[in-house]
């Protein structure tokens, strides 16, 4: 954070530097963590004796990851509004597998809400297809809504939910460092800035809240008022949130500094977990699942279209192609995704 | 004997800062001293273990004389990281250390930044894991433990690189007692199991002075004593008697004018066992019950007034989708009372507290504050009537000096002018504020955040004043001056309610005590009742006297029967 400030001999040097940062404290004291009772939970439940990781967090990264970007990929490609409801529901079923379906609301809600504002306008404003359901002349404004208008705008909406679901995987799923474990290997300081942002968000959050009641617990009325009002009685928390945080980052520099963080050479702990049968059944899942969605792009069969032409969409689920592609990313939920560790 | 780190006429001041951190230190560290470092809060503490790992002056920049080697390495050109191998440091809040996001990759980090292979980070991050009792919690998200267990990955972190030297700055000061406890049982095992060089700066004499081999006391930055422990003792006798543990000052009381010999021959119990065999060796000379004494009057004072002013009626308390952490709680909290929640850790006593200003909604039953019930009142109304202070002290600055805290809360609750300026003038009175008026309170040591941020919330008069663990990591000086306050409020017919952990401050300070757990009250009644005879919840005094003299709770309550001299 700072030049290098000593004196060579007993006189007293300046050198340039931020001071040091006031401290404060934030942790809550009062409660069980939630880490212990889960600990806990196990422990009654089981004799591992530990919060066991579930789902895509207990499998080698490089293979959770693999599997995760054939989802996303097989969203991306497949057109056909059956083929796209069925990506979508094993997305669904693996966040389910990996216990983290609450934590996905958040992206859902995102995705709905752009798929539901598409499927509503798709129809109105484009009129194209053969089977006409609707129209209307709203002065300026002539509105022809048809069968296939309808159904591009579900299977848009489909498609992008089952996209956004699949990033979302591999946020929640994932384990945290073993993201960054990935992204080392590219990068390891944009992986390290990845990973002091997702562990510092909940502490800012938390400050944030502890600070909103102890202004409360002084007089000041935060939610009461107009918007204004209420905005303007919050402008004052934003500066000791700011405060904060800025403490928090220095503190945390001078840490990394202290644990040799900038020195020699590091090296990189390859987590002993080893290549489980359930880690290659995935990986090998994700392989044959981009092959296949390779091979049905090549042969034309699977394509990204933006407004597909389906004659009989039950007949495409018998390509090739496609039933290799669902044995692919079907066969791995089972056996890799079940909950078991090997 | 090699010293493993040397300081050399070491004078530091911080940028921009008047005053020396550090002034003319000069000192050697031996292999496997365990040496406690005692002073106020901004007595150059954390200055002197930051200029071990050089932190001092490479991080924090300033100015820097003199000279700190650690084994071969010379602080003013080896850099942090270079000593990162030899020299550990803890950090006093874990949320301002911890980098990676699981306990195994957080303890693991600090290995990886040396270079270490990873077979062996592998079988150091395991021994570290199961030292501390952390298996269990291994693939643990950082965001869901508690301080303490964030505190001891901290350690872990630090002991997995095997460093030479071990640093701890204030390790407790922001945890509770029980964490607290378990994070110095920790760093014992590790003195005694390993051997390991240790440097502990800490608040808590009574739990730490009999781990040392050695105790340095700092004052303005500059080394006041530095002696094996019953040569401190001996010291603190004269003007630093609240530095001693309870039971040395209950003997000191029986040594008189030969104290200070009696200390440096061993004479002063550090621990309630050593007293326990003195007391026992002792023949005729036995401590008896001082008789009208109005220290102790004052201190065990119940309500004298009738009025209630907060009532909890059938109260359930807990968070939606778990089993609630208290049912049907029933309390009346009166004018005049001075009343001390306690309870094992997580057992809803902050929890409960919440819910007298409205900061949390019953899930059954209701508070009633002055007649109202609070659900119906905003917290910023509720605040009016019920003042809570948090254990935060820094979350209640928003302005840019002391004066303006203390005026803009007197805004806030809508007064002005002559009942304003009143109300100003009595809060500065009365914490001693005037001194600090124009200073950004950000900028105010610990126990001056902690009565600024009590003026904050009681300016306005309110007649219920709520404290969360007031004395965590708060040095024993400025703990007596905060029992002194609360006793004023208390007999100035204000009702004051202390969650604490703290027992001694509870004896000394409380009139009552309400002792919370499984899922109720376990205890409601006069300080001296709940506390007499109890196993945990009970002082060093009560302890060590229960048999021979139950009720009392602390040195003050006790003379002795026959004088040495």
């Amino acid at each position: 954070m700072s030049a290098p400030t000593t004196s060579p001999g007993p006189d007293p040097v300046e050198a340039p530097a931020a001071p040091a940062a006031g401290r404060t404290a934030v942790v809550p004291v009062d409660a069980p963590s939630r880490a212990a009772r889960a600990a806990v939970s196990v422990r009654r439940d089981g004799p591992r004796g530990a919060p066991a990781t579930r789902g895509l967090a207990a499998r080698r990264p490089a293979a959770a990851a693999a599997y995760v970007g054939a989802l996303a990929f097989a969203a991306l490609a497949v057109s056909n509004p059956i083929q796209v409801a069925a990506v979508l529901a094993l997305v669904l079923t693996v966040l389910a597998l990996c216990g983290r379906l609450r934590a996905s609301l958040p992206y859902a809600r995102v995705a709905l809400a752009v798929g539901l504002f598409l499927a509503v306008l798709n129809p109105l404003f484009s009129g194209g297809g053969l089977d006409v359901l609707w129209t209307a002349d709203l002065g300026p404004l002539s509105v022809t809504v048809t069968t296939q208008s309808l159904v591009y705008g579900v299977v848009t909406a489909m498609r992008l939910t089952a996209v956004i679901l699949a990033f979302a995987l591999f946020t929640v799923a994932l384990d945290p460092d073993d993201q960054l474990g990935l992204m080392s290997a590219v990068s390891f300081r944009s992986g390290l800035v990845l990973s002091l942002a997702s562990r510092l968000f909940p502490v800012l959050s938390r400050d944030a809240a502890r600070i909103a009641d102890a202004q409360r617990s002084r007089g000041v009325e935060l939610d009461r008022g107009t918007r204004r009002q209420r905005v303007a009685a919050r402008v004052p928390l934003l500066r000791s949130l700011l405060t904060r945080s800025l403490e928090r980052a220095v503190d945390v520099a001078a840490a990394m500094e202290a644990r040799g963080y900038g020195g020699a050479r590091r090296s990189r702990w390859v987590h002993r977990r080893p290549w489980w049968a359930a880690d290659m059944a995935l990986a090998a899942g994700a392989a044959a699942a981009a092959l296949a969605l390779l091979a049905g792009l090549v042969t034309g069969h699977a394509a990204y279209d933006f407004f597909p032409l389906i004659d009989d969409p039950w007949v495409q689920l018998l390509d090739m192609w496609w039933l290799v592609l669902v044995v692919a990313l079907v066969l791995p939920v089972g056996t890799a995704l079940g909950g078991s560790r090997r | 004997m090699t010293a493993i780190a040397r300081f050399e006429q070491v004078t530091y001041t911080y940028p921009g800062a008047q005053r020396p951190a550090l002034h003319d230190v000069s000192l050697n560290i031996e292999p496997a001293e365990v040496i406690l470092v005692l002073g106020g809060s901004g007595s150059g503490k954390s200055t002197l273990l930051r200029a071990l790992n050089g932190l001092v002056p490479h991080f924090y920049g300033g100015t820097f004389a003199g000279r700190v080697t650690v084994d071969e390495f010379d602080t003013r050109t080896a850099r942090p990281h270079d000593l990162a191998r030899r020299v550990g440091l803890v950090f006093q809040d874990p949320e301002d250390q911890a980098v990676m996001t699981t306990v195994e990759r957080e303890i693991a980090f600090g290995l990886e930044n040396l270079g270490v292979d990873s077979d062996a980070i592998t079988r150091l991050v395991e021994e570290a894991l199961i030292s501390l009792g952390l298996s269990r919690l291994r693939h643990a998200p950082l965001a869901e433990l508690s301080g303490g267990e964030l505190q001891k990955v901290a350690l872990a972190g630090v002991i997995a690189t095997q460093p030479h030297l071990l640093l701890l700055d204030e390790p407790t000061s922001q945890l509770d007692p029980v964490s607290s406890e378990e994070l110095l049982a920790a760093v014992r095992r590790l003195s005694e199991d390993t051997g390991a060089t240790i440097v502990l700066a800490e608040h808590r004499v009574e739990r730490c002075l009999h781990l040392a081999t050695r105790v340095l006391y700092m004052e303005d930055g500059a080394v006041a004593i530095d002696a094996p422990p019953q040569e401190f003792a001996a010291w603190a006798l004269h003007g630093h008697r609240e530095l001693l543990p309870p039971v040395a000052r209950l003997f000191a009381g029986r040594l008189n004018g030969r104290a200070e010999a009696h200390a440096r021959s061993g004479h002063l119990p550090l621990t309630v066992k050593d007293a326990r065999h003195m007391l026992d060796a002792l023949d005729a000379e036995k401590p008896t019950r001082r008789a009208n004494d109005e220290a102790v009057a004052e201190a065990h004072a119940s309500a004298t007034a009738d009025e209630i002013v907060l009532e909890t009626e059938r109260l359930t308390v807990g968070y939606d989708g778990e089993t609630p952490l208290l049912e049907d709680v029933v309390l009346r909290l009166r004018r005049g009372e001075l009343v001390a929640f306690m309870g094992e850790n997580g057992v809803g006593k902050s929890t409960l507290v919440r819910h007298f200003n409205g900061l949390l909604t019953p899930r059954r039953g209701r508070v009633t504050l002055l007649g109202r019930d609070v659900a119906g009142l905003s917290v910023a109304e509720a605040a009016r009537s019920c003042a809570l202070l948090g254990q935060n002290p820094g979350d209640y600055f928003v302005r840019d000096t002391v004066a303006e805290e203390i005026d803009y809360t007197l805004a806030q609750l809508g007064l002005d002018g002559a009942r304003r300026n009143a109300l100003a003038a009595r809060i500065i009175a009365e914490l001693d504020l005037a001194g600090l008026l124009d200073r950004d309170p950000r900028s105010l040591s610990g126990g001056e955040r902690t009565r600024v941020a009590l003026a904050a919330v009681t300016c306005g008069d309110p007649p219920v004043i709520v404290l969360d663990e007031p004395t965590r990591g708060m040095d024993p000086a400025h703990k007596l001056a905060l029992t002194a306050t609360l006793r004023r409020w208390a007999a100035a017919g204000r009702c004051v309610v202390v969650v604490t952990h703290d027992v001694e401050f509870a004896a000394r300070c409380a009139s009552r005590v309400v002792v919370l757990g499984d899922g109720g009250v376990l205890a409601d009644g006069t300080t001296a009742d709940v506390l007499n005879g109890a196993l945990f919840f009970s002082t060093q005094v009560n302890r060590l006297l229960r048999h021979a003299l139950p009720g009392i709770l602390y040195e003050d309550e006790v003379v002795w029967g026959v004088s040495l001299q």
